[in-house]
């Protein structure tokens, strides 16, 4: 069911468990059984690399709505905060990032950049394109529960203490966001707004 | 049952909860993060599950403890408040059932469940419950935040860390409820 462009959230949580019965589909020891699988090893620069792209997409898509004037005082009053604590996240992650030599990701420089990784992550709702505000938290909802997933994938791999400490931390915030976007929307709640007792993103 | 207040009985509360439990263990099955996590903690040796287990085990414990929380306090609250806190209770229950079930295939078994539970100082009216749920969801985050690293293998934390993620977002929701600012910082530390 698509209603205004987008899917509903209800579709959407739909999507999350469906994601999350697919988590359930990998191997138990995937991490520690990767060469028996024929999966690449596992390496902390590439899945940093990878959580801070995701953090640059969300920065932009941020910025772009924050900007667009398409949100209500409400919402805009709600979301605004949510720009900094990404850009927080990602320089925490670039910290630890060249601490082990890697290379840091470069983020979308224009809207056709973001749109194509958008797509690439499967983000219904294109930036350029949205005809109001409730378009904009449905993208904003959708590449926040793509970045949750993302960092739970994380955590079914990482060994480093501080980084998993690190990863949790941000995971919890980024499910509050995911959490305020939910109660901006018409009709929510705060219940209507955590429906599910174990978070895990889409996947 | 409802009182005079509107209010839902405790009675009516346990009621409610075990079919919401019934539902939590239904949607639980449906849930990757624990079957992971289960099966790669069998894969552990004794002394890792040994630990594994203490952890779990204190884990659970406080989420008694916050379930014992929610049904004391929920009476307290507004009717809006106590809708969206019941549903935080099913979702605290759930958080029990996971964690009994990763004891369990750990080799361990769940400490039985304790008559009652220290809340502290007693919430008397809708600003205290608020506050002693608050405090609680703060302190499940910041325990876990702990917790995690020390567990084993990586699906363990993982299953443990979709726990304190939803208890996270609780805290947002309560903090709404007190007119607080939801998200007041980029990293949940269980702080406030």
């Amino acid at each position: 069911m698509i209603s205004g462009g987008g899917p509903t959230r209800r579709e959407l949580l739909g999507a999350g468990a469906a994601g999350a019965a697919g988590l359930l589909a990998l191997p138990a020891s995937a991490a520690a059984d990767a060469s028996s699988t024929g999966e690449p090893p596992f390496s902390e620069t590439d899945r940093l690399q990878r959580l801070i792209r995701l953090e640059l997409l969300l920065v932009y898509c941020y910025r772009y709505v924050l900007a667009s004037s398409i949100l209500g005082p409400r919402a805009h009053e709600r979301l605004a905060p949510f720009v900094g604590h990404e850009e927080a996240h990602v320089a925490a992650l670039e910290s630890r990032l060249k601490a082990r030599g890697g290379a840091v990701p470069v983020g979308p420089d224009s809207i056709k950049t973001a749109n194509r990784y958008l797509a690439n992550r499967g983000v219904g709702g294109r930036l350029g394109q949205l005809k109001g505000e409730r378009d904009a938290l449905y993208l904003l909802l959708t590449l926040e529960q793509v970045t949750i997933g993302a960092y739970f994938v994380a955590m079914t791999k990482l060994r480093d203490s501080e980084l998993i400490t690190l990863v949790c931390q941000i995971m919890g915030n980024e499910a509050q966001h995911d959490a305020v976007i939910g109660l901006s929307l018409p009709k929510a709640t705060p219940g209507t707004a955590v429906p599910y007792g174990l978070v895990q993103g889409l996947q | 049952m409802v009182s005079d207040d509107g209010a839902p009985s405790r009675r009516a509360l346990l009621t409610g909860t075990g079919t919401a439990l019934a539902g939590g263990v239904l949607a639980l099955a449906g849930c990757g993060s624990v079957d992971t996590g289960k099966k790669a903690v069998k894969q552990t040796s004794a002394s890792v599950r040994e630990r594994d287990i203490a952890i779990l085990g204190r884990a659970l414990e406080l989420e008694r403890r916050t379930v014992a929380a929610y049904i004391a306090c929920i009476p307290l609250l507004t009717r809006p408040e106590r809708k969206a806190c019941r549903q935080f209770l099913n979702e605290e229950l759930q958080h029990t059932g996971e964690l009994a079930s990763l004891i369990k295939a750990a080799g361990g078994k769940a400490p039985p469940r304790a008559d009652s539970y220290d809340l502290g100082q007693a919430a008397t009216d809708g600003a205290s419950a608020r506050a002693l749920v608050h405090s609680l969801e703060a302190l499940q985050i910041s325990s876990y935040l702990g917790w995690i690293p020390q567990l084993s293998p990586a699906p363990v934390r993982a299953a443990v860390a979709s726990i304190l993620t939803v208890d996270s977002q609780h805290l947002a929701m309560v903090r709404v409820m007190q007119d607080q600012d939801p998200v007041p910082g980029p990293f949940v530390t269980g702080s406030t």
